[in-house]
């Protein structure tokens, strides 16, 4: 068994004249959590549609778990689940029916109730789905993505409708899911809820793949900032870059940090100099700014 | 094939709407067969059991809409992603719900039947012999079973253009409209279409001609008006719903969703 679970090489997809995936090649390895994320009609659940064999697509190839994955060929989406754009629900049964409905022969009750107590379902779950609420009809395609224990997990934009408890509850799912082998490919524009999950990150931006990269790495090559407020920031600022430091013209006395830079010399110059200190912060570039920059400088060489 | 089957019908099942319209249809059926005892005068009765007691009438519409919401209530509620990406065949997820519909179109046409006898029985026990000559050389039995016959046929010529219709336009309320309007139509336009087809024969292959078939089955003299043979007429309607559901299938399979 190879380490790559899902393997998309040289997609392209137009819908009439509109070339909306272009060329697009990204792999997913077994028990990853990859993160798929571009701005609004980048191309994100139409490459999540393809995967799922919906729909043709005029040149490429998808794998999953070495299968080839087509609108005629889907033996792999046996191992597959998903949650696209938004949960289809029938109004006239409830929501156990549903999970009944679609669960295999293979899935026993019990892993059903299972995931029905763990998505914190169980109030409702006896209810007609025409009854629920924007939330509980997203958990329950949530649960009905995660039933029969897929390999590989598809998500787009599962937060959507989730209050914080309920994103805190299908964060643990989703990593203990992970831990135990399970692999996942999630959209979302709550990049911090998406920054606390994934391992690897893919950005598209007007359907061509513009970043794929761990978060390690990503996190290693933003910049740090050590960001001090002071009685008098003018004179802070002046003292030190007379000392050598290298600040962030963004907001306040923002030092940026290199390896070498210790905040208590920092802390011992300023004082030395009659400089009293109010607050200090270590500030990290969070995947917000860093994709914000990144699809910043694309557009810039686009044009 | 089973399991998708079986699915769909459990969807059926559920749906408030399936055990509402078959008591309704029992209570209609009721409703006509003490009308036509108590008012002989306007209903006959062995002819009001020879037409099931108007029950193959509302069978018609309850299996047009029953048939435009199976295909497009899967587009209205979204879950056609859900059904397809499945490791089934596209073509085998839209097979399964015509199956589904036969077995649907055959409870109804056997509810009706078996009713229409219970009421029979109820209702004008002695009165008259189901094996009584009733017209055409045919007992009543016959000349019922044949309605029904032609009824299947022709019914489930237009559940495969209302099948269709829904498929194209994902909105029920397009299929239902036409599926009723192209059954009914008939009454309406038979006159002047057996006009034009004295004119040009090959009119006489159109497939609303092809509705005239349980009416040709209970007569020894409809031929005459339909143009057409018997064989010919039961080998058109097949031909017709073999050709509606072949495009159904060519325009689900591809699909976007
Ligand atoms: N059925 C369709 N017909 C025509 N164009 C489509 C269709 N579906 C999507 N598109 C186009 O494809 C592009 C990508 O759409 P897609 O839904 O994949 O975007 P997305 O990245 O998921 O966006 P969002 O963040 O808003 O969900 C868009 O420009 C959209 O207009
Ligand atoms: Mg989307």
């Amino acid at each position: 068994m190879s380490d790559i679970i899902l393997d998309v090489q040289h997609l392209n997809k137009s819908f009439g004249s509109k070339h909306v995936l272009k060329d697009v090649s990204f792999s997913v390895e077994r028990g990853h959590i990859v993160g798929l994320v571009g701005p609004n009609g980048a191309g994100k659940s139409t490459i999540m549609k393809a995967v799922l064999g919906l729909f043709n697509y005029a040149s490429g190839q998808i794998t999953i778990d070495g299968d080839a994955v087509s609108p005629t060929s889907h033996q792999a989406m046996d191992k597959v689940g998903a949650l696209i754009e938004y949960p289809g629900i029938y109004p006239f049964l409830t929501g156990m029916q549903h999970l009944k409905l679609f669960s295999k022969e293979t899935t026993s009750q019990d892993q059903i109730d299972e995931i029905v107590d763990r998505m914190k379902m169980t109030t409702y779950i006896d209810r007609k789905a025409k009854t629920y609420s924007l939330g509980m009809k997203q958990k329950l395609g949530i649960a009905l993505a995660l039933v029969n224990r897929p390999k590989f997990v598809i998500l787009d934009e599962p937060m959507n409708g989730l209050d914080p408890q309920a994103n805190k509850d299908l964060r643990t799912i989703i990593l203990d899911l992970a831990k135990q082998g399970t692999t996942f490919l999630i959209s979302s524009h709550i990049l911090s809820e998406l920054e606390k999950l994934i391992d690897d990150l893919v950005v598209i931006d007007k359907g061509q793949i513009v970043y794929k990269e761990s978060m390690a790495t990503l996190e290693s090559g933003g910049k740090r900032l050590l960001v001090v407020k002071t009685s008098d920031d003018d004179k802070a600022t002046t003292i030190l870059t007379q000392n050598g430091y290298q600040l962030d013209q963004t907001a306040g006395v923002s030092i940026i940090e290199t390896d070498d830079t210790k905040m208590a010399d920092v802390i011992k110059l300023l004082s030395d100099n009659g400089i009293d200190i109010e607050d200090v912060q270590h500030v990290h570039s969070d995947l917000e700014t860093s994709l914000l920059e990144l699809l910043k400088n694309d557009k810039v060489k686009e044009s | 094939m089973i399991t998708l089957v079986k699915q769909e019908t459990y969807k059926l099942l559920h749906k408030k709407s399936t055990p509402a319209v078959s008591i309704a249809l029992l209570i209609i059926m009721t409703v006509f067969g003490v009308l036509s005892k108590l008012y002989p005068k306007y209903w006959s009765a062995k002819g009001m059991f020879t037409t099931m007691y108007t029950g193959g009438s509302w069978v018609v519409l309850f299996l047009i809409a029953a048939c435009s919401s199976i295909i497009a209530m899967e587009f209205q509620y979204g879950t056609i992603k859900e059904l397809l990406y499945r490791k089934y065949y596209r073509g085998e997820i839209l097979v399964s719900k015509w199956i589904t519909m036969l077995i649907y179109s055959i409870y109804f046409y056997a509810l009706v039947f078996v009713y229409s006898l219970i009421l029979k029985v109820v209702l004008y026990n002695g009165k008259f012999n189901l094996t009584d000559t009733y017209a055409n050389n045919q007992s009543i039995i016959e000349t019922q079973f044949m309605n029904l016959i032609g009824q299947f046929l022709s019914v489930w010529l237009v559940l495969s253009l209302v099948l269709l219709l829904a498929n194209i336009f994902k909105s029920t309320a397009a299929a239902i409209s036409i599926g009723i309007i192209g059954y009914f139509a008939l009454s309406v336009v038979s006159g002047l279409m057996f006009v034009l087809m004295q004119k040009w024969d090959w009119l006489k292959w159109n497939p609303l001609n092809m509705m005239n078939l349980p009416a040709q089955l209970t007569s020894d003299t409809y031929h005459k008006m339909t143009l057409l043979s018997t064989p010919e007429m039961i080998c058109g309607s097949l031909a017709y719903t073999a050709i509606f559901m072949a495009i159904s299938y060519v325009v689900f399979k591809r699909r976007s969703v």
